[in-house]
């Protein structure tokens, strides 16, 4: 045997040069410039909620009537706002809420619809059934109307609990709205999610190695966990990135509407709404109070978007040229 | 016989991001009128990739042909312009594939299929194509021709389909056919039916084959020539008899070896070839062969040999071939 | 019942499976079934190998795994060291697969490509709890020299590893619970020839060494000559023949097997230019609508009026040579 097993060392240079799959795929993510330039405005948006405080120039909520309706200066750098609140400063603490639902969300999301999805994909039956149905009925109704249903309808009974629990300063805090948004964004989120690793695991599940594993005996949470799920991911993690943009835009809307996080508490979206109310009347006078957050806004949603794409080719190289 | 294919010296690589794959290193070998030539040898030691050199079909970038010339009836096709080597494809040189699946267009008839190139090449009108193509579905063995004509690829079965591509091929009565592993994926039941289709045709078209594969017992009722090929090379070309009677390459000697023969008495062990091809991105600089050969000596580390006669009509790339010829009885009996 | 079945490890009665062709999609109807195993009765004794072949789409990986409850069979019994493996479920089950193991087809497909060659092999060790830690990384280490493989290769990758060094993984990951029972199903079909040797000689002298029963699947007759004991010819979901194998070579029965062996191209032109083909007409029917009466009749060179009618019944015609067919 021991003759056999030199005879049996690859050819020099045979693995030395396979890379792994991690540093291909670092490599395929790096020759994209779409998807690095979204990495990058990512980055910064973490950078600047993690540090806001520190970034930020003057606190969210702090108001100077006596600098009201500031255009961009070296004092203000994105202006004031019609009760002087400094915009930079707000834009700043706008992506710390950003970041914060974006990420809850994406847990709940994950949490949920990698579990049920996986779950329904991989022991079928009635499992299968009851969660695909459920999914589909929330597939039924148009996203966002939906997500308003469930925010009309939650906020007034956490603030109701929160009261009665003589929690009134939670009540007042806005934080319960946050609560709000991200509850009602997670509920409908996981649903995509899970059909999406559902059809992935139904396919994954008939590879031969999931098959050698159960013939090995190997137990059935453990196959999930190990075998299916690890070969599952990529377009789960495509689908997270391109859903993050989402989660970012719909509490963008949400709070655009009012039902999503209140002022002062900072968010794109109700700076976008309170600067947009105030003054399209005087259009385009201002008009930087609205530029700047939607653009801010929009580059995020962009970025997640292509960092996406860039991830979906990278991860699937048969798309690639 | 005349010669109707002569390749002289070609060379094919391809540049991807690990570095130069040489996939096809200076091969040489022709093709006589009438005469079918067996390219044999094991995944990835060149053999589509020659053939498709012939062809002019390697994908550039990332292929390259660097090297040689491809004189087909005295004409250099590695020199012709794209218009001329179109005329070539598919009119005087015909290829069938080894996935008869993947060359279909699953969206249109197999009449409209075998009549685009009837129309093309040969200037038919729709009606004259359609009655050559229930021939030719005839000729191949497909019972009930007129009425398949309007089924799609998918309405046949593997070994249905693969007629269908010879069929196909046949169409202009080509004077070179090139089946690249056309029976890989069929059942032996069903093999054997197109090799039977293939003999029959071949007596009463007249036309020179080149039959690719891995399988030596295909090859074996086929071919009139063998070509080995080991890394890019032929290392090995005979008449189809010399090739199994008087191996004189040891890789040859270890196909030979290694596989068990339905007809043999039965051996205790098997004689495998131990380890594996070399790598084509960093080639060894002696013999492609030298880490698996057990009948190598020093000088098959440094210098690669070159095709030397050994017999009539017989050569081989191998410093020590005479020692094979020696020592082959005793490797065959003592192993056996 | 087919063949006699003292000392036998594994007895396979009357097994079927069905797979349920559906229609709809909220509610699912059962059109029609695929019977891709459509009654078989094996045994296969301690210490030998059951060599399987037919056609692409017979049914023998079907099987296979049916006889492993990969998938549950719609009707027989598979009785393996004594148990009725039927009638086992969840945890009797999984702890029975300790003694019965499998090797597949695609040294690409079969190992789970985002874990390492540790990991693959001692992964049964873990979850039978044979071994943990250090002991679990010797015995992987060891397990790879068995197999021919250098054991400082546990860190890595499949992807890492040729078409045959893979396959010497799938079978050292089998071997890890020292199985009484393998199934190979067509343990070769994707190597290169000159790789072939080197898998067969190793599952030979693994048997050897470690008293193995094989349940042997494959396409190539040259191979399951060379490796079986006995060997069984499928078509079309069922058994036609099964003897031993110098019987079945010598002397096949059925016009099946005839055909099979005609078609085996011979790597001699001599041999090859004398040699009359049983050239068969058609194709094989669907599994999902069998032929009435002889499954093979619509092929067969030989059929006479009943074979339309009558399935054949798979009788011993002596020497435990067993044949389903009229002409016989
Ligand atoms: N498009 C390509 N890019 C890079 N390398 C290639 C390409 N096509 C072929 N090669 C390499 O060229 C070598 C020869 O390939 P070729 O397809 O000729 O092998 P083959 O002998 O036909 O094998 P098989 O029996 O598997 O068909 C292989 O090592 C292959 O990896
Ligand atoms: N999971 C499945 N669902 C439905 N039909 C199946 C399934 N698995 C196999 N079949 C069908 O059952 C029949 C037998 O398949 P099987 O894979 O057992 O054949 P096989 O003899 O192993 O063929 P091969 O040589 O191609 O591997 C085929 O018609 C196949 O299409
Ligand atoms: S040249 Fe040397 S290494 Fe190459 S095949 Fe001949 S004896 Fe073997
Ligand atoms: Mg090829
Ligand atoms: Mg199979």
């Amino acid at each position: 045997m021991s003759q056999a097993m030199s005879a049996l060392e690859p050819p020099l240079g045979w693995a030395s040069r396979e890379r792994s799959s991690q540093e291909q795929l670092a490599r395929r993510i790096v020759s994209n410039l779409p998807a690095l330039l979204g990495a990058a405005v990512i980055v910064w948006m973490v950078i600047l909620a993690i540090f806001a405080p520190i970034i930020a120039t003057y606190p969210y909520d702090q108001t100077n009537l006596n600098a009201v309706e500031q255009p961009p200066s070296l004092a203000h750098w994105f202006g004031t706002d019609a009760l002087g609140r400094d915009m930079f400063s707000r834009v700043v603490w706008g992506a710390r809420s950003a970041v914060f639902v974006i990420v809850m969300v994406t847990v709940i999301d994950l949490g949920l619809g990698l579990q049920l999805g996986a779950a329904a994909g991989y022991l079928g039956g009635w499992v299968d059934t009851l969660v695909m149905r459920v999914a589909d009925i929330l597939f039924a109704f148009p996203g966002l109307l939906f997500v308003f249903f469930i925010a009309a309808t939650i906020k007034p009974g956490l603030l109701a609990w929160a009261r009665t629990h003589g929690l009134d300063d939670l009540a007042r805090s806005g934080y319960l709205d946050y609560a709000v948004v991200i509850i009602a964004l997670g509920v409908i989120g996981w649903a995509g999610l899970a059909r999406l690793v559902r059809a992935q695991v139904l396919t994954v599940k008939e590879r031969e190695f999931v098959i050698s594993a159960r013939a090995t005996g190997v137990p059935t949470w453990r196959i999930i966990l190990r075998h299916v799920l690890p070969n599952s991911i990529a377009p789960v993690i495509v689908a997270l990135s391109m859903g993050m943009g989402d989660i970012a835009l719909s509490e963008g809307y949400l709070s655009f509407l009012g039902i999503g996080l209140q002022p002062p508490a900072p968010s794109w979206g109700n700076i976008l709404a309170d600067n947009a109310g105030q003054y399209w009347r005087t259009f385009p006078q201002m008009i930087w109070l609205v530029l700047i957050p939607g653009l801010v806004l929009a580059s995020v949603v962009f970025a997640f978007n292509f960092l996406g794409d860039g991830l979906n080719e990278a991860l699937n190289p048969e798309i690639s040229p | 016989m005349a010669t109707l294919l002569e390749v002289k010296d070609l060379k094919t690589e391809f540049r991807t991001q690990d570095g130069v794959v040489h996939a096809v290193n200076g091969v040489s070998f022709t093709v006589d009128e009438g005469e079918t030539l067996g390219l044999v040898g094991e995944s990835g030691c060149g053999k589509s990739v020659s053939v498709l050199s012939v062809m002019r079909l390697i994908p550039h970038p990332p292929g390259k042909i660097t090297n040689g010339q491809v004189l087909f009836q005295g004409r250099d096709l590695l020199q012709v312009d794209d218009e001329e080597i179109r005329s070539v494809r598919g009119n005087k040189i015909a290829m069938v594939f080894q996935d008869p699946m993947t060359s279909l267009n699953p969206v249109l008839t197999i009449g409209t299929q075998i009549g685009e190139a009837l129309e093309l090449h040969l200037g038919m009108t729709k009606e004259q194509a359609r009655k050559r193509s229930v021939e030719l579905l005839k000729m191949v063995g497909i019972p009930e021709a007129e009425g398949r004509l309007d089924d799609y690829p998918h309405q046949f079965s593997g070994g249905m389909r693969q007629r269908v591509m010879i069929a196909m091929a046949l169409s202009c009565s080509p004077q070179l056919l090139i089946a690249d592993e056309p029976t890989t994926a069929l059942d032996v039941t069903i093999q054997a039916q197109i090799v039977d289709i293939v003999k029959r045709l071949k007596t009463e078209l007249g036309m020179a084959i080149i039959w690719i594969t891995h399988d030596l017992g295909v090859i074996a009722g086929l071919a009139d020539r063998i070509n080995v090929m080991y890394a890019g090379f032929v290392i090995e070309t005979a008449p189809v008899k010399e090739i199994f009677g008087n191996p004189l390459h040891p890789y040859t000697l270890g196909l030979l070896t290694s596989i068990p023969r339905l007809d043999a008495a039965m051996k205790s062990k098997l004689t495998p070839i131990e380890g594996l091809p070399p790598d084509l991105i960093e080639m060894p600089k002696g013999c492609p062969f030298y880490n698996r050969c057990t009948f190598r000596t020093d000088q098959c580390a440094n210098e690669n040999p070159a095709l030397e006669l050994g017999a009539v009509r017989h050569s081989v790339a191998c410093w020590n071939w005479q020692d094979v010829l020696k020592k082959r009885a005793a490797y065959l009996s003592g192993r056996a | 019942m087919a063949t006699s079945s003292d000392g036998a490890l594994v007895q396979v009665v009357g097994l079927k499976k069905y797979f349920p062709i559906t229609q709809g999609i909220v509610f699912q109807r059962k059109i029609a079934d695929v019977k891709a195993v459509d009654g078989l009765d094996f045994s296969i004794q301690r210490g030998e190998t059951l060599g399987l072949v037919g056609e692409s789409g017979c049914g023998k990986s079907t099987t296979g795994r049916t006889v492993l409850q990969l998938y549950s069979p719609t009707a027989g019994q598979v009785v393996f060291q004594g148990k009725d493996l039927t009638k086992l479920h969840g945890e009797d089950l999984r702890k029975m697969r300790r003694n019965m193991q499998m090797i597949f087809q695609d040294p690409y497909a079969s190992l789970n490509p985002r874990m390492t060659v540790g990991d693959i092999i001692g992964e049964p060790l873990e979850v039978h709890n044979i071994a943990k830690g250090k002991e679990k990384k010797e015995r992987v280490q060891e397990l790879l020299s068995i197999v021919g493989l250098n054991p400082y290769f546990v860190n890595r990758y499949p992807h890492e590893f040729s078409g045959g060094q893979r396959q010497r993984i799938g079978v050292a990951r089998a071997l890890a619970v020292n199985p009484a029972f393998i199934v190979c199903d067509e343990p070769i079909s994707a190597l290169d020839v000159s790789i072939q040797a080197q898998i067969i000689n190793l599952l030979e002298e693994l048997q050897e060494k470690f008293h193995l029963t094989y349940l042997f699947i494959a396409h190539d007759l040259s191979v399951v000559r060379h490796i079986s004991d006995r060997i069984a010819v499928m078509y079309l979901g069922k058994i036609v023949e099964l003897t031993d194998r110098n019987a079945l070579y010598a002397n096949p029965l059925h016009p099946y097997t005839k055909a099979l062996l005609s078609a085996v191209p011979i790597p001699d032109p001599i041999i090859e230019e004398k040699r009359e083909r049983i050239i068969l007409v058609g194709d094989v029917p669907s599994p999902v609508n069998p032929p009435s009466g002889c499954r093979f009749h619509t092929r067969c060179p030989l059929a006479i009026d009943i074979c339309k009618r009558v399935d054949p019944e798979f009788r011993d015609v002596g020497n435990n040579h067993w044949v389903a067919c009229h002409v016989v």
